[in-house]
């Protein structure tokens, strides 16, 4: 068993090392520190016990005793899947910085290796100020990141992404002190470790403001409608390698934030504002969907589908029933796995056509027949094609939708519609058609191909077998929505039902969210992949 | 093995010739790829067989078997599995699915030969293969809606096959995306039936139905008609039926696999899958049977007007559905499904006569430019022939025993489905009308040149221009492809086309009224729970139809003799009395101009006005510069000491931090 903390530190720790080697020695250096730590958080999938809620692996130390803040970490149902996404999609990133010629490449890895270890602290850290510390500190590496290797229009990016996740960080800040201090009992002790903070609970009305200051940092990272105005000038500046890990991770960082903070701890809030974050995840899906298919630049064609993405993960965990938000998880994952990979495909696609815009590709699928069906498979995942992973994430999001709030999930049909207009048109403006004027077409080099095909085959893995993913997530995610599920659907009505039903053929009172609560502890025990192929038939022979 | 195990194996043969032939083009030779695959999708039929038997040597009652692989989304009250249903139906569909799609396989092989894009198109016709086959077997919703989902994705690929041309991507992501509005409306469906039953799997939905739901009840309603979406834009039905016409930009094989089996039979299916839930919600049922026969009504008209080769015999395709779809949508389940058999048959062996000709033609698809084939082609011809006759159901081709079932069973259910009846038979006479129109004028009359040439033993080679846009066509990726390729000279295409011919005269065979009905017996333990099932309609009512449909068939047969031999300027002139009528017919009845207008134009609209006006004002503008200009104000002081973004960050996060720590110290205090 591996300490968390050494998955945590591991990053910096070689990218520091790494910095002290000569110039193209520590990338290379950096990416096998990278593949390291996807080998460690892989061991933390294998090692993972799904019988078991709550935390696993856990540290819990003493940070700053007067502030009652600890140093707690901590694996479980709701951060594993994402560790593991993390892990993939750093090294990912690394291995495809090191193949390239930076500038300053020594300070390039570090700032990487920074972002990594703070990524995996936000996601690991089980006490609130860590939490915060860590998504804070998260943040940098990326402006410095934008700010010194970024493209063309990098300072106006970086002050805007300053900026807007500046405003939302301190906001979070504030919100995260009031927490701790609101939630002191008189005579105790100052403690913002979360399972504590879970356990005292705050007034309805602190709450209320708590939760609009968290909701409005997370969204920012997201990032939500309306509040994504940093994102267009920010993903065409950032070097490719760079946007995948901060469009695949850091977005996702925020959605997690709701499940891991905001949920547990303001249940009363985040039932009462439930209808606004579902309207804003509704703005986010048509918007961004309708975005998408309006720009002629690759990277905001993905970005904007990102936004619309996000907005199905905010669907998904603010239906506030176990459906959505096992879906949103699942999503999480799916989402960081086909964005990365997108991105790490328009780098390719831009180095034939010479230009990330889709109005001078075109027809470069012809020479490339391995870079178009590469292309093909993440495209066809993005826009949630039924048998792969993201269908399923979608279908659990929208059937959470709809048991909550049916209208809005049925408005959110139209951003499934529209997803497959943009995927496909960016497919086919690129791939297909004539041949662009000034397009060279020719096949994917192997430098690339072993940086997108693990990504592919990963898309593929969970394609077949999604199950991995939602029957770990399944205790955790329900366990955290649970206060505010209770709320807004509270378990009295559910428990009405034989009641009222007399007889129990009493056709369409069966009430499906609550049985869909109850089935659930049964099948925690023994639902593993069944095994065995041909052999298991229904029947005998003739 | 068991009946399952062959269900499995029917899965497994076309999706390891996709994977092989994927995954080892590089290293495939010449013809190979084709034979890999027609290889594969021949196991595929010959293990549907061995489930037929399997299914046959058990008890009727026990001919319901499922099987599971793993689970694969079972989480939250969701039990969706890797999970099978071999029972009578899913085994008649696999039995006509791979066994039409062996010989449009075997065709491929000869018609593709000359293509660049040999072996992906091969591996792409599996896949659909095997899409359709997932589609027919899945035991659960969500597993049918993943077989639904890759018929679609297959469809697109196929017929955006030959990328270079715009019309062709185009033709290909419209079909995708109804496709996807009828995913959706599956999804939106499932969800009806699982907020009431709680569970996806097939049987036990089935099962319970009539316990959760009042007859007609508002939510089951809802779920069936949103199926039906599901159905209406696989099947072609109005009004998600623009896409059919667009997709003959595939090449003529794809149409005919399209056609025949893979994709617009799929909504027939569901509907027949789904029967415990439709009889339990006639409202639904009624919604199906109207659609289907309005869309062979409309369908009928536009191909008597249209003049590309391929799209007259789409839109008798589109037709011939609403025949199925009216015909399970008032409980005819074995007659729908034998239509959709017999129709199998006869469809895939007009496309595939309508390639042989296209291939003699080089490439030009318009009846227009076409005639007098008839002594050039007289393989070809006969083909049609036999097609024609089974399509327009003149006795005893396979059509005129299926169409006439389908419409004896609507009639009995009496009341307003005389009008469907009546509906159907006048369809039944634009059928032989259009039909017999295409055969007249491609075959007839004065031979072209390109029918010349071949009566002297060559073949055209023509114009590389896209006949829709007027573009050069970019033959690298094949089209129209440095050779062509005509029945009459390559054994592969003969042969398939020789056994669908066959089956075309004989098909209808196997299920005679009081005859042998060995389909309706066949069937019949799928169909066990079903109220509308075995239905004995008046023998007086039978004999009336079977003679009217023949009578009509034959009619039509002689009013296109009369008007396309016999006087050839009749056409023009019924053309100029009736100019608007004909207006509306060529237009295809406007609907592609409205979803234009209402979808594609409003939506980019949208899109427009969001990015010039409210990304560029309201966000940017108000939101940026509110924000940036109060920080910018705010930390003109610290600027003007210290330039640079991460100071000014480090102090506005210090000053922050300082200010709400006092603050909460000061409350706490």
């Amino acid at each position: 068993m591996i300490a968390l903390s050494l998955v945590i530190w591991l990053p910096l720790a070689v990218s520091l090392l790494a910095a002290l080697l000569p110039g193209q020695w520590s990338g290379r250096v950096a990416a096998a520190g990278s593949l390291v730590t996807l080998g460690f958080a892989v061991s933390l999938l294998f090692g993972f016990d799904t019988h078991v809620g709550g935390l696993q692996d856990v540290t819990d130390k003493v940070w700053i005793g007067e502030l009652g803040t600890h140093y707690k970490i901590g694996v479980d149902g709701l951060n594993l899947a994402l560790v593991l996404l993390a892990a993939l999609l750093f090294a990912a990133a690394f291995v495809a910085a090191a193949m390239r010629e930076w500038e300053r490449p020594s300070t390039f890895f570090v700032w990487l290796g920074l972002a990594q270890s703070a990524v995996f602290g936000a996601l690991l850290a089980q006490d609130l100020l860590l939490f915060v510390a860590f998504f804070d500190l998260m943040l940098i590496p990326f402006y410095f990141l934008t700010g010194g290797w970024g493209g063309p229009n990098r300072v106006a990016a970086t002050t805007k992404l300053v900026i807007y996740t500046l405003v939302g960080s301190l906001l979070m800040l504030a919100a995260a002190i009031a927490t701790g201090v609101l939630a002191e009992p008189s005579g105790g002790h100052l403690s913002f470790v979360l399972s504590d903070l879970r356990a005292l609970g705050l007034s309805k009305g602190s709450q209320e403001w708590i939760f609009l200051c968290f909701a409005a940092a997370f969204l920012v990272k997201m990032p939500a409608f309306p509040l994504h105005a940093w994102m267009p000038d920010g993903y065409r500046a950032m070097p490719l390698p760079v946007l995948a890990v901060f469009s695949g991770v850091l977005s996702k960082v925020g959605a997690y934030g709701f499940l891991r903070i905001v949920l547990p701890l303001f249940p009363q809030a985040s039932a009462h504002y439930q209808t606004l974050m579902l309207l804003i995840a509704l703005a986010s899906i048509l918007y961004g969907s309708v975005m998408a298919f309006t720009q002629t630049d690759m990277r905001l064609i993905v970005g904007y589908s990102s936004v619309a993405q996000l907005g199905f993960i905010t669907l998904g965990i603010f239906a506030l029933r176990p459906a959505g938000a096992q879906g949103a998880v699942l999503q999480m994952v799916n989402h960081g796995l086909v964005t990365a990979a997108l991105f790490f495909i328009i780098g390719v696609i831009a180095a034939r056509a010479g230009s990330e815009d889709i109005r001078e590709m075109g027809g470069i699928a012809f020479r490339a027949p391995v870079l178009a069906a590469l292309f093909l498979i993440v495209a066809l995942a993005t826009l949630a094609m039924p048998g792969s992973s993201n269908f399923v994430g979608e279908f659990l999001i929208l059937l959470g939708a709809f048991q909550a709030k049916i209208v809005i999930a049925i408005v959110a049909f139209t951003g499934v519609v529209l997803a497959s207009v943009y995927a496909l048109r960016a497919f086919i403006r690129a791939m297909h058609n004539r041949l662009g004027e000034s397009v060279e077409s020719h096949e994917i080099g192997l430098r690339d191909v072993v940086v997108i095909a693990p990504l592919v085959l990963v898309i593929l893995a969970i394609a077949l077998d999604p199950q991995v993913a939602l029957i770990r997530g399944q205790r955790t995610v329900t366990a955290s929505i649970s206060a505010a599920q209770a709320i807004v659907n509270p378990p009295s009505a559910a428990a009405g039902v034989p009641i009222t039903t007399g007889t129990p053929a009493s056709p369409g009172t069966v009430s499906p969210p609550a049985g869909a609560a109850q089935q659930l502890p049964q099948r925690n025990g023994g639902s593993g992949p069944s095994s065995s192929a041909g052999s298991s038939s229904g029947g005998s022979g003739p | 093995m068991s009946a399952t195990t062959f269900g499995w194996l029917i899965l497994l043969c076309p999706l390891l010739g996709t994977v092989v032939i994927a995954l080892a083009w590089r290293w495939l030779p010449g013809a190979s790829a084709g034979w890999i695959a027609t290889l594969a999708i021949a196991l595929s039929f010959g293990l549907s067989v061995a489930a037929l038997i399997a299914l046959l040597g058990r008890h009727p009652a026990h001919r319901e078997l499922s099987s599971t692989l793993w689970s694969y989304a079972s989480s939250v009250g969701l039990d969706a599995k890797l999970q099978i249903l071999v029972d009578p139906l899913s085994v008649f569909m696999a039995l006509v699915v791979s066994g039409v799609s062996t010989l449009i396989h075997l065709y491929s092989v000869a018609y593709m030969a000359s293509d660049r894009g040999y072996r992906r198109y091969f591996a792409y016709l599996n896949y659909f293969v095997f899409s359709m086959l997932l589609l027919v077997e899945a035991a659960n919703f969500l597993l049918l809606i993943v077989g639904w989902a890759f018929v679609g994705a297959a469809s697109y690929l196929l017929i955006s096959f030959w990328y270079r041309r715009r019309t062709a991507t185009a033709a290909g992501i419209k079909a995708f995306v109804v496709n996807v509005v009828g995913d959706v409306g599956l999804v939106l469906g499932t969800y009806f039936i699982f907020k009431h039953l709680g569970t996806l799997d097939f049987l036990k939905v089935f099962a319970g139905v009539k316990d959760a739901f009042a007859p007609n009840q508002g939510d089951l309603v809802a779920g069936c008609v949103l199926l039906l979406v599901g159905a209406f834009a696989k099947s072609a039905q109005i009004p998600l039926h623009t896409w059919l016409p667009d997709a003959m930009e595939g090449p003529t094989p794809v149409s005919a696999l399209i056609h025949a089996t893979t994709m617009v039979t799929a909504g027939v299916y569901l509907i027949a899958r789904m029967h415990p839930l439709f009889e339990h919600a006639p409202a639904a049922q009624d919604v199906g049977a109207i659609i289907g026969c309005l869309t062979l009504l409309i369908a009928g008209t536009i191909g008597l007007a249209v003049t590309d080769l391929k799209r007259v015999i789409a839109y008798s395709t589109m037709s011939q559905i609403g025949y199925m779809i009216m015909g399970v949508s008032v409980g005819a389940y074995a007659a729908g499904l034998f239509h959709l058999m017999t129709h199998a048959f006869f469809k895939a062996l007009l496309f595939m006569a309508a390639g042989s000709l296209i291939g003699a033609m080089a490439g030009e698809q318009s009846l227009d430019r076409m005639g007098g084939f008839r002594k050039a082609m007289p393989f070809t011809y006969v083909c049609f022939i036999f097609g024609g006759l089974a399509l327009s159901g003149v006795p005893p081709f396979s059509g005129f025993f299926s169409k006439d079932e389908v419409l004896l069973l609507t009639a009995n259910q009496g009341g307003w489905h005389w009008i469907l009846y009546v509906g159907g038979y006048l369809g039944a006479l634009l059928t032989a009308l259009y039909t017999w129109r295409m055969i007249f004028r491609a075959f007839h009359g004065e031979p072209v040149p390109e029918a010349l040439e071949l009566e002297r033993g060559t073949i055209a080679h023509g114009h590389p221009f896209n006949p829709a846009t007027g573009e050069q066509e970019d033959t690298d990726v094949g089209f129209p492809g440095p050779e062509h390729h005509t029945a009459e000279r390559a054994a592969s295409m003969r042969i398939a086309m020789a056994v669908l011919a066959a089956l075309a005269l004989l098909g209808g065979l196997i299920q005679i009224p009081h005859f042998d009905n060995a389909i309706s017996n066949f069937l019949r333990p799928a169909f066990a729970d079903s109220s509308l099932y075995d239905q004995s309609p008046s023998d007086t009512l039978l004999v009336v139809g079977l003679v009217l449909g023949a009578l009509l068939g034959v009619l039509g047969i002689l009013i296109a003799y009369r008007v396309w031999v016999q006087r050839p300027g009749t056409a023009e002139r019924v053309r100029r009395r009736l100019a608007p009528v004909h207006r509306l017919f060529v237009e295809k009845w406007y609907f592609d101009e409205l979803y234009d207008i209402v979808f594609v134009r409003s939506g980019a609209a949208i899109g427009r006005f969001a990015q010039l006006s409210f990304e560029r004002v309201v966000v940017n503008g108000v939101l940026v510069g509110g924000s940036a200009g109060l920080v910018r104000a705010g930390s003109a002081a610290v600027r003007a000491l210290q330039d640079g973004l991460v100071r000014v960050y480090a102090a506005l996060l210090v000053f922050g931090v300082a200010a709400v720590a006092l603050y909460f110290l000061l409350q706490s205090s």
